[in-house]
């Protein structure tokens, strides 16, 4: 009997090598799978897009599609849109990460700041390009990298402060070969920003808030009353632990005290690919949503600090545990706050809100304003001095921008 | 039990790097994971989710291709969990590197990854590295984050030993 088994398993593996030509081809057909619906350029093609508002009130939409970033605008709320202009000209490898995708920002003169990231080598390292439109966006510079340094950079997040200032943050990993030098052990990058009084052609120096945060979440930023920067990030605190810290700035450069936003005690060395949401009210309230898988609590919550982010109030749970809450936004809208997240069911993915007229205090109940059947980017909530819209690209069905019913 | 001896030798021999000439990694799909689940049933098998962009990974990687090697006993599978238009080529170059092109190498094929991963565990996000170690009667452990391989050497021990 024995001598029959491995006699049969021969028999099987000569049958599997016969059929590796087949394998082989029905792999290579595959290899489109992507999370975008075609290959051009056009927005409908696009796997991440980010939506803002001039403050003029024009809508401006920059996006990932065909290896390219592209932009166009709208007058009218989203219903129709200019004709895109492709702000990169070569093909680059653009960081396709989860949590990455371009950036943009507009002044009230409307000039446009805009960045992203691209991985330039064989071994994934980032590295963040920024550039400007002075003509209202028919036209863009060519790409800069951020900084001179050449070490790996990610996850920039950028913003017009008050005064017209364009300010940046970002993940670098500068630090790791020296600390490797000296024979130390070096956790995750280091968070540096810098500022640029030219719309974004030009850069000061970067500089570093906090070291060893975690080097695979995207950034949240957001302006204080006074037009201090707020930038809240995944931090490694002792022990490699990967919870969520803020740190309100003095002025572009000068960072302030990191402080922590909740002890959910996720001690974990990987990539969790899944940054927070920051936005301040005109209260001055901070508000935060984040996810986290610690020891302490799973799931997505908010919280908010009447403090300027020095204290946090009791993490609220958010979504359900059951359909794999993921990717919370929460914004300050002129009406109300407002947190959409994703979940899915095993079928769909489903965007959910909940809204707030007491500054965080109470919210309403979870509703679904949107669903896909296949892969779609992270929904994007986004203000203009009336409203807040979802914007949320999807595979199947294209792109939606949409008003949030109840609101105003 | 001698010839069967030998017979495997010449499986194990022959079998991954018939696998390695086949190319890329195969495709992840929609019921890839059942079926995956189905092939391995009543072997231990170790199923590291890793992705090319990501950190950790890259200092787990060469010690899961050391594990394996150590490990004859152990099925390893590896799943490139991060979802890529150029990804395969990249793939395999960092799995041969690590020592791992012999191993059953996968790649998400399906540009919906929430649903690819809700078959395999609704409560994960995407987090990698992630290690699955699913024992001979389908117990499975899931590592979150980097693994420590001696964690993984006393995992193997306890299926060698739930063998005798």
């Amino acid at each position: 009997m024995i001598s029959h088994k491995p006699a049969a398993r021969m028999l099987l593996a000569a049958a599997m090598l016969a059929a590796f030509p087949k394998l082989a081809r029905a792999q290579m057909s595959h290899q489109h799978a992507s999370e975008a619906a075609c290959e051009e350029t056009v927005l409908r093609c696009a796997s991440k897009v980010t939506p803002a508002f001039a403050p003029d009130g024009t809508l401006w939409l920059a996006w990932m599609a065909g290896g390219q970033i592209s932009v166009a605008s709208s007058k009218d709320q989203g219903k129709s849109f200019s004709a895109p202009v492709q702000v990169t000209r070569e093909r680059l490898n653009l960081d396709w990460g989860p949590d990455a995708r371009p950036k943009l920002a507009i002044d009230a003169k409307g000039d446009i700041a805009l960045a992203f990231s691209i991985f330039r080598d064989q071994a994934f390292n980032g590295q963040v390009l920024t550039t400007r439109s002075t003509d209202g966006g028919h036209s863009f510079d060519p790409p800069r990298p951020i900084t001179a340094n050449n070490e790996s950079q990610r996850f920039e997040a950028i913003g017009f402060d008050p005064a017209g200032a364009v300010f940046a943050v970002w993940l670098d990993k500068r630090n790791r070969v020296p600390a490797q030098r000296r024979g130390e052990k070096y956790d995750g990058a280091g968070l540096f920003f810098a500022s640029s009084k030219d719309n974004g052609a030009t850069y000061s120096d970067a500089r570093m808030a906090a070291d060893n945060t975690c080097e695979c979440c995207r950034l949240a930023l957001a302006f204080d009353g006074a037009g201090h920067p707020v930038v809240v990030f995944r931090n490694i605190f002792e022990g490699g632990v990967r919870d969520h810290a803020i740190v309100t700035f003095t002025d572009l450069a000068t960072s302030g005290e990191l402080h922590r936003v909740s002890r959910d005690d996720w001690q974990i060395a990987a990539c969790p690919h899944h940054g927070p949401s920051l936005t301040i009210s005109s209260a001055g309230t901070y508000h935060v949503t984040w996810y986290t898988n610690g020891k302490a609590r799973k799931g997505l919550f908010y919280a908010r600090s009447r403090d300027g982010g020095k204290t946090f109030s009791d993490p609220l749970p958010v979504g359900q545990l059951n359909h794999s809450p993921s990717r919370p936004q929460v914004i300050a809208g002129p009406q109300a706050l407002a947190m959409a997240w994703k979940e899915f069911d095993g079928q769909k993915t489903s965007i959910n809100l909940m809204t707030s007229h007491d500054d965080g205090a109470t919210w309403s109940k979870p509703t679904v304003i949107a669903d896909t059947a296949d892969s779609s980017d992270h929904p994007l909530l986004v203000s203009d001095h009336r409203q807040t819209y979802l914007s949320w690209m999807t595979k199947a069905d294209g792109y939606h921008f949409q008003a949030i019913e109840g609101e105003p | 039990m001698k010839r069967r001896f030998l017979a495997t030798l010449i499986l194990l021999a022959t079998l991954p790097s018939a696998l390695a000439a086949a190319g890329a990694p195969k495709p992840f799909e929609r019921g890839s994971w059942q079926k995956l689940l189905h092939a391995h049933a009543g072997h231990p098998t170790l199923v590291h989710f890793w992705g090319v962009t990501c950190g950790p990974c890259k200092v787990e990687l060469p010690q899961l291709g050391r594990f394996m090697k150590d490990h004859p006993g152990i099925d390893v599978v590896t799943i490139s969990a991060d979802l890529v238009p150029n990804l395969p080529e990249a793939t395999r170059s960092m799995l041969d590197s690590a020592g791992l092109a012999s191993a059953e190498n996968w790649i998400f094929g399906d540009g919906f990854a929430e649903r690819l991963r809700f078959e395999i565990d609704p409560a994960w996000q995407g987090d990698i590295p992630r290690t699955m170690l699913i024992a001979r009667d389908g117990i499975i452990t899931t590592i979150e984050g980097s693994a420590e391989i001696a964690d993984l050497n006393k995992w193997s021990d306890t299926q060698a030993a739930a063998t005798r």
